[in-house]
Parts: structure tokens; sequence; C-alpha cells
């Protein structure tokens, strides 16, 4: 997946859940579809809400990655 | 004047800017600091009684006061609205260009309902946020005779996250009061994957929910509104259909704090979450609603800021040495229904639990807003 490029970054390493998540929504909001949506984190907590989100929303998630003291989220706009 | 006399200028007269400035006095003389605060509001009103006023569960004539006569003897209360502000040359200016010096800046400016974000909002929900939506709000509670009301939050940040389920605990009980819960369906919607941002007070608060016939929505994030045909659209592709609309409205920063460049978009200043200073200046600090630290926006957190910053600046003015941190302390009671409240405590590192319910704390809730006018407000406490 290290070749999708991430439309947009949201950097929420040092956020606190929701932090992160609700970064993600605003950024879904203002995108378009086709859209690919990455997020840095360092919040356990989204591990778990953000995938569930995207999935619970219709959209595709594309995987969890663990970057050196963070972990990254992708996620395509489906709709 | 004495010579090393400094000057702290307080922006903003709400829960925080008066905490700060009435600690701040009493850690100080008026000989050492001058303490001069800048607002703008007529009166100053206790908002934790929206979620009993509503219900008439309390008398709303008790809830405010001049906001003037709310600042202890030696401080300087100035009614004007700040424009801009100049850290480069420490000064802040006015709506009639007065411009203003200071040693030390306090930007506490709140929040505001940033009800643009979602087309329709003011058509179609209700809330319990402001003394006038609250007071409107009793009006249709008064006007209900059964239906279904769908309640819940616009989005996140909100000022006091529990005050969507307080709200609602005490809804339910109303209702009930009134002999009408049997002919009423409350629908609590949540933008998360459970009822509250902390999972473990979420699960006592969702057994609570499910006990009292309350259905939740989880996941459900706000998209649309449409008034006329009573019906709010989540972004996850749910529709729901209500009688009753009670939304807490989308929250920003205040747009002088992001038109000053002090803030993103958002309107919310970042400060050092342990000392609350902005960016690389010692001198300029941001508390209470204003900042976008990962707490809860509440009048506790801008008592327990209050408290490290006055110890801190006046320890400063007076060259003493001062090691302290605030540590994202907050503490909040939270009505449960039946005259029952829990009362949460928590800082960045100690998550809060949510366990029993207590009478005591309920006693405790029901007269904060005494406590809060004579005592907490006043930096007494
Ligand atoms: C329904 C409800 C229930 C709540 N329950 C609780 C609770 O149980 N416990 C708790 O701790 N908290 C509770 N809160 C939250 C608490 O009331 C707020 O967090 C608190 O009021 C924040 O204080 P503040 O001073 O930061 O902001 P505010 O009280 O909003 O004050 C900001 C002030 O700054 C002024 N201002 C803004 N811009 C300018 C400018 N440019 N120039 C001059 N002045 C300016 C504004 O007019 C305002 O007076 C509740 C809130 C609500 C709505």
């Amino acid at each position: 997946m290290d070749e999708v490029k991430p439309t947009k970054v949201i950097d929420a390493r040092g956020s606190f859940c929701p932090g992160p998540l609700m970064e993600l929504i605003k950024a879904y909001k203002q995108g378009k579809v086709g859209d690919v949506i990455s997020v840095y984190s360092t919040d356990n907590g989204t591990k778990k809400d953000a995938p569930e989100w995207i999935k619970k929303s219709g959209n595709e998630l594309i995987g969890i990655f663990d970057r050196s003291g963070y972990f990254e989220i992708v996620m395509r706009k489906s709709k | 004047m004495a010579i090393n006399r400094k000057r702290v200028v307080i922006v903003g007269d709400g829960a925080a800017g008066t905490i700060m400035a009435n600690k701040l006095r009493f850690h100080s003389t008026p000989e050492e600091i001058e303490i001069d605060v800048f607002g703008n509001s007529e009166r100053h009103y206790f908002k934790p009684d929206g979620v009993q006023i509503p219900f008439g569960f309390k008398d709303p004539a008790n809830s405010f006061k001049p906001t003037q006569s709310l600042f202890n003897y030696g401080i300087n209360y100035l009614k004007a609205n700040i424009r801009k502000f100049d850290l480069e040359n420490s000064t802040v200016t006015c709506e009639k260009n007065r411009t203003f010096k200071y040693d030390y800046l306090i930007i506490a400016t709140g929040d505001r309902f940033s009800t643009e974000e979602l087309p329709g909002y003011d058509k179609a929900a209700s809330h319990f946020y402001s003394l006038e939506a609250s007071m409107e709000l009793r009006q249709k509670l008064r006007d209900f005779k059964g239906g279904k009301i769908v309640i819940g939050q616009a989005s996140i940040p909100i000022q006091c996250p529990p005050a969507p389920y307080e709200f609602t605990f005490q809804l339910d009980q109303y209702l009930k009061l009134k002999g009408i819960r049997d002919k009423t369906e409350i629908h609590y919607i949540y933008p998360l994957n459970r009822v509250f941002t902390i999972p473990n007070v979420s699960d006592f608060i969702e057994r609570l929910m499910e006990e009292r016939g309350i259905v939740i929505h989880k996941m459900f994030n706000v998209d649309s509104l449409d008034p006329m045909g009573k019906k709010i659209n989540s972004l996850e592709g749910e529709t729901l259909d209500y009688d009753l609309l009670i939304l807490v409205p989308p929250h920003s920063g205040q747009k002088i704090i992001t038109e000053n460049g002090l803030a993103d978009n958002s309107g919310y200043i970042a400060v050092d979450r342990n000392h609350l200073n902005y960016k690389d200046y010692d001198n300029v600090f941001a508390i209470g609603d204003a900042t976008d630290l990962p707490i809860s926006k509440a009048g506790a957190t801008a008592h327990f800021q209050s408290e490290y910053l006055a110890n801190r600046i006046s320890n400063e003015v007076n060259g003493n040495a001062y090691f302290e941190a605030y540590n994202g302390d907050v503490a909040c009671t939270t009505i449960t229904g039946g005259n029952e409240a829990i009362t949460l405590f928590f800082s960045y590192t100690r998550p809060p639990k949510a366990n029993f319910e207590s009478k005591a704390d309920y006693f405790l809730k029901w007269t904060s807003s005494d406590t809060y006018f004579s005592a907490m407000l006043r930096g007494i406490m």
C-alpha cells in the first residue's frame, strides 16, 4: 500500500481520542469521492475507533501501518 | 505606582477570566500587579443550570449575576471588545482603537456556537446551551404532548461533554413526572461508537440509558438537517425523523482569535499543555474553553488552570522560582436522574471512573450555582 499516495495527511500525533477520529471525519466531509486520507496518531483508542467508523460510514480502509513511534491509518472516501 | 509593578491583562469575562482575575488578586497585592479584565458580557450566566431550567427544576432568576459585581476589590473591569492582539509589541486594542500595554496576557475568550456549519440548524433544533435557548426549550417542553424526541450533539468538541446525557436523564424523569413518558420515544445520537468519549464512563452511562428505555444511535455524525420534513441525517447514512430535536450546536473558537493569527480555522488556541503558554511567549497564556487542550471544556478546568497560573505569575513577579505544572485536572459532577449524580475526577494521565451514583453528589450539583457565585468565581475555592 505504501504506493498509494494520500490526497490529505492529518498529523494528529499527541492528540487524544476522539481528536484524531474527529480530524479524520472533518477531512472526509471536506474531501471528494476517491480521495485518500491518512491520519497519523499516537492514541491507541483511535486504532479501534477509526476503522470502525470507516466501515460504518461505508468507506474503504486501506490499512493501518505501524511507523516509528506512531501509526498511520489510511482510508479512501468511497461515497 | 511601584517601579516594578506589572500589568496583567485578561481578555474575557466568563468563568475563566473571572476566576483567574480573582485568584490572582488573592495571590498578589495591587502594588505588585495591576489586573485589567476586558469583557463584553452584560451578565454572568451559570451555564450548568441549563440542564435543569428547561424542565422547570430550577428558577432561572438565580442563575445569573451582573458581570461587574463578580470581580473582587482591586481589579479593573473594562467593558470592551478586544479586536487586535499584537504579541510582538505586547498590546491589545479594543473597538474604539484604544491600545493597552501588558506585561502578561491571558486569553480567556471561550468559544462560540458555529451554527453556520450546519444549515437549517436555527429552524430545526432546540438546545439548552444558553439561557435564552433553555427558556425557549422550556416552553416547547411544556407544550409537548408526546412523540419522538431526538437528542444529541452536532459535533465534538462541545462545552461540558457530559451535559447531553445529563440532560437526557432528566428529560426521562421530567416526562415520567408529566405522565407522558409512555407516549414518548427518546433517541440519543452520538458521534462515536459509544455514548461518551471515555470508554469506562460510556459503559456506565449506556447501561443507565438502556434501563430507562432510551434508544441509542452510535456513530451518528450529523451531516444535514431537514427542518421542513423534520429529519436529521448522519454522515454514516442513517436518517431519523423527530417531533422535537434537541441538538447541542457545533462549537468553535472565537473568530477574532483566528483573524489575529492565534489559531487555525477551528479558532482554538494551541497552548503548552502543562504551562498554558502560547508558542514561545512566556508572558502569553490561554485558559478555559478558548484552548485546544484535549480535556473537557469545563468551568472546573478553568478553575484548576487559574490556580496554577495565579501561583505562577505572582511568584514570577516576586522573583520566586515556581516549578509546578498544570496536569490536566478536571472534576465534573453530572446528574443521572432520580435525584442521583456521579462525580468524575480526571487529569491528562488519570482517566475518570464512573462506578456509583450518589444523592450527596446530586445535592452538590443542585446547590452548585450558590457555591459557584459565592466561592468558586470569587477565587476562594
Ligand atoms: C449546559 C452546560 C452545562 C455545563 N455544565 C458544566 C458543569 O457541570 N461543570 C463545569 O465545570 N462546566 C460546565 N459547563 C461548561 C462551562 O460553563 C464552560 O466551560 C465555562 O463557562 C467556560 O468558561 P470560559 O470563561 O472559558 O468561557 P465563557 O464562559 O464562554 O467566557 C468567555 C467570555 O469572553 C468574552 N469574550 C469573547 N471574546 C471577547 C473579546 N474579543 N473581547 C472581550 N471579551 C470577549 C465573552 O463575551 C465571554 O463572556 C457547562 C456548559 C454548558 C453549556
